[in-house]
């Protein structure tokens, strides 16, 4: 009886490792066969473009040619695979070519199929296939959709709201930070990132009274999105706002906040406000961070900080200050510091650096 | 009556075996629909942020990449070539000669025109053995990189001190032997950029073999499958354990090991449990325990992730010594990693770790080796006894042979057809052979090796980390 059943359980198995091996195999095959196909989509999509930018004399481009030929090499609603080889292939050449080519082209897309690809995925259930409609939507420009993604800001899914928050800065650009402080969810470092790139691109003269209205919010992610831009444009008169954050509680508010304030010039009241704010800092490598900003920016060295770092402050904050003093003509007070730690710790302590 | 006695050992034995085995499988089986939703997971996340976007992004984490080297003077030029060639927009290399007796660090000096400079202040926030000198370069072009060279203290003990000197958010340890992919670092911050409820405090990828594979001006030039047996079992054994068993891991935040040859780390965090551990071999599985235990203990959500890209590549031990020599090692990694924490050991305080993770490691990581030699003493004592149906027993070891054959095939189904490192078919026939030989000619000494570890830690044998003789990748000249 148990030899019976043990007999069939190993014919199972067999059948299931010759069930894999087909997969195996399928696959090996369908790849190679997929990459000729698709080699094939790129040849002509490419011979369509450069037709079109570069017609030969007396030969204009005929789009009804041009949709037979994509038709003929499977460019149709029911391969959907193929459909979307071809935006990719149409968002990368986009990407690639500027001037009147660009625009040259971006007509001719909305003339060759597919025709609303990218607006109907943003019905689709899946969280990837809504998400890369919008993707698809910003990337090609279509404007006409921004209601919808404003729409899709607060998705449940991380994927179709960053989307769409991308997409809302490229076509709303400085305006959409009246929107994206008071979002509904916590924004990630590459979303702010995203959109600080997109205002910098498309946008790069600062428009400040929608930027300074956005100062209001007190949500986390808005604090380091704002002192991101502040940073990235340079925003000289809006360092206070930075400064602020330098003690915030939050790791990584401080985080950006000591980011942000390092690609800054200070004035020496602003450089005097981050020396008090520096003994709030709670984490001593946020503090080695700023204590070397602080160097880097002061004019001359505050030798009562330094002094008090070095005689209160910790072992590692103890030895940066050293550091500072030794290297900038202060070698007697670290020596002083440290002939005092000996004499005092000399009977059975060890010096406390 | 004494016949009475070897029967209920028989049946006990027995029945343990074949509970032990059912868990096994049952594991193996949510492993293989776990880890194919990771990987499918993944990949489609990784359409919504390309190496493209991240390499072309201004406020990105820098990184400090740490690599120790002890005796690596036959590859270590090549090597740091090839750490210096990634892309990453802002990244820098610290190289730690950990007391090397060749000449490792004359070739560095020499080859990047390193010149020492004044560590009088060196802040040390974990404590290290003594650092000699610290170089940097008087090329413009090896700017990023700093060689550090200090007293031997093994290799955590050299992680700790490039730790120490980081100044960036995020290090990555890795070994000086190992080639890493030019993308690895763009595609390892992605958890890091993403992520937005829980910290992720590590980031690993998986590891491939390089044997015999031609390596030119430090990237792969082409990647072979070793010729070797040992070394090309061990292609499906990395495999197998990184796809099944860390894309499984990581889809339900179970990572506890994140390889030494390559890990992402927050700086603050390892600074926070005082980096790693220099009195265990089994360094990486015991920071990333303890770095999950402190994340338990000030209660911040966190996440330890896992990549399944192979964005790293090492040379596999060639034969059966030095094979042995790193079992023996890691086994007795785990032993005093588990035996460091035991207080996890179905701990509600530490949640799904103490009761879930830490067990399963216990008893199927830790346990199977002991499982499996007592397994095969069993069978030698009950079939000198007489006890045995070989009938059964040898169905019974078809059908397990075949459900280890179909993991193994699966593993290398979802590899082949995710990546396209192995795509001609006699690569993938190789694979399934190495897979299928595996069993026999290279398990029975994975668990030499282990026992032995075992053997070592439990009669308080001496023995640190081994050497391991390096072949050297072949490489091609380069170009002019």
């Amino acid at each position: 009886m148990e030899a019976e059943v043990l007999k069939l359980l190993i014919k199972l198995l067999l059948i299931i490792l010759v069930l894999v091996y087909f997969s195996i195999a399928f696959t090996m095959y369908y790849r190679k066969w997929r990459t000729k196909r698709l080699k094939i989509i790129e040849n002509t999509f490419a011979k369509i473009c450069s037709l079109y930018l570069y017609p030969i004399p007396n030969e204009e481009p005929n789009l009804i040619d041009i949709q037979r030929e994509l038709k003929s090499i499977g460019i149709v609603p029911n391969k959907p695979r193929n459909v979307q080889y071809l935006i990719d292939l149409m968002i990368r050449t986009q990407r690639s070519i500027l001037g009147e080519n660009y625009i040259k082209l971006k007509k001719l897309f909305t003339q060759i199929p597919p025709y609303g690809a990218s607006a109907s995925k943003l019905n689709s259930k899946k969280w990837y296939t809504k998400a890369r409609g919008v993707r698809e939507i910003y990337e090609m420009d279509q404007s006409q959709y921004t209601r919808d993604l404003i729409k899709l800001r607060n998705n449940d899914n991380i994927y179709v709201r960053r989307e769409a928050q991308i997409g809302i800065v490229i076509f709303l650009g400085w305006k959409s930070l009246r929107f994206l402080p008071y979002l509904k969810r916590q924004m990630t470092l590459w979303q702010q990132i995203k959109i600080v790139e997109k205002l910098n691109d498309l946008y790069p003269v600062p428009d400040l009274t929608h930027l300074r209205r956005a100062y209001n919010s007190d949500r986390p992610y808005a604090n380091e999105l704002i002192m991101r831009i502040i940073r990235k444009f340079n925003i000289l008169e809006d360092i206070a706002y930075i400064i602020q954050f330098i003690d915030h509680p939050k790791f990584e508010t401080r985080e950006a906040a000591i980011y942000c304030i390092s690609s800054f010039s200070l004035t020496e009241e602003q450089t005097r406000d981050i020396k008090e704010k520096f003994y709030n800092i709670s984490n001593v490598e946020q503090q080695l961070l700023l204590l070397k900003y602080i160097q880097r920016v002061s004019m001359e060295i505050d030798l009562a900080f330094y002094k008090n770092l070095l005689y209160k402050g910790n072992d590692i904050i103890k030895l940066s200050t050293a550091d500072i003093l030794w290297n900038n003509g202060y070698k007697e007070v670290v020596q002083e510091y440290y002939y005092q730690q000996y004499t005092q710790n000399a009977d059975s302590q060890s010096i406390s650096v | 009556m004494e016949v009475d006695l070897y029967y209920y050992i028989f049946w006990v034995l027995n029945y343990f075996f074949l509970f032990y085995g059912l868990c096994l499988i049952a594991l193996y089986f949510f492993a293989i629909i776990l880890s194919n939703k990771s990987v499918t997971r993944n990949k489609r996340k990784a359409r919504f942020l390309q190496v493209n976007d991240i390499v072309s992004a201004s406020d990105i984490p820098n990184i400090t990449l740490i690599a120790p080297a002890y005796n690596e003077g036959k590859t270590i030029v090549e090597n740091v070539k090839s750490l210096l060639a990634l892309q990453y927009p802002f990244y820098d290399l610290i190289i730690v000669n950990d007391g090397s007796t060749d000449n490792t660090l004359e070739l560095l000096v020499d080859k990047y025109d390193l010149e020492p400079f004044d560590s009088t202040f060196i802040t040390q926030p974990i404590p290290t053995s003594t650092v000699n000198k610290i170089y940097r370069s008087r090329k413009l072009q090896y700017k990023q990189l700093t060689v550090i060279d200090k007293n031997n203290g093994g290799k955590s003990d050299a992680n700790n001190a490039g730790i120490n000197f980081a100044a960036t958010e995020l290090v990555l340890c890795t070994d000086a032997d190992c080639i890493i992919e030019q993308d690895a670092l763009l595609k390892m911050v992605r958890p890091y950029l993403e992520e937005f409820d829980q910290e992720i405090v590590a980031c690993g990828a998986a590891i491939g073999i390089i044997n015999d594979s031609i390596v030119k001006n430090g990237v792969i030039e082409k990647l072979r499958l070793p010729d070797r047996m040992i070394p090309m079992i061990q292609v499906v054994e990395y495999i197998r354990a990184f796809l099944l068993g860390r894309m499984a891991w990581s889809e339900i935040n179970g990572v506890m090991l994140v390889s030494g040859a390559f890990g992402l780390y927050a700086r603050n965090r390892v600074i926070e449990v005082n980096g790693f551990n220099i009195h265990t071999v089994g360094e990486d599985l015991e920071l990333g325990i303890r770095l999950r235990k402190h994340m338990e203990e000030i209660k911040v959500p966190y996440k330890m992730v896992y990549l399944p890209e192979t964005l790293c590549w090492t040379e596999a031990p060639n034969n059966i010594d030095i094979l042995i020599k790193q079992r023996d090692r890691w086994a007795r990694g785990l032993w005093e990693t588990m035996g460091l924490h035991k207080d996890l050991f179905f701990n509600k305080k530490y949640r799904d770790m103490g009761l879930f993770y830490y067990p399963y490691w216990m008893f199927f990581e830790l346990g199977a080796p002991i499982v499996e030699f007592v397994g095969l003493i069993s069978l030698i004592v009950f079939t000198v006894l007489g006890l045995i149906n070989w009938n059964i027993a040898i169905l019974l070891f078809t059908s397990v042979y075949l459900l280890g054959c179909i993991f193994s095939t699966i593993s290398i189904f979802i590899y082949v057809k995710s990546f396209k490192h192995y795509n001609t078919g006699k690569e993938v026939v190789e694979l399934l052979l190495a897979a299928y030989l595996e069993p026999f000619v290279y398990h029975p000494i994975l668990v030499l090796g282990q026992i032995q570890g075992y053997y070592k830690k439990i009669f308080g044998v001496k023995s640190g980390w081994g050497n391991m003789d390096r072949k050297g990748f072949k490489t091609l000249p380069n170009d002019k």
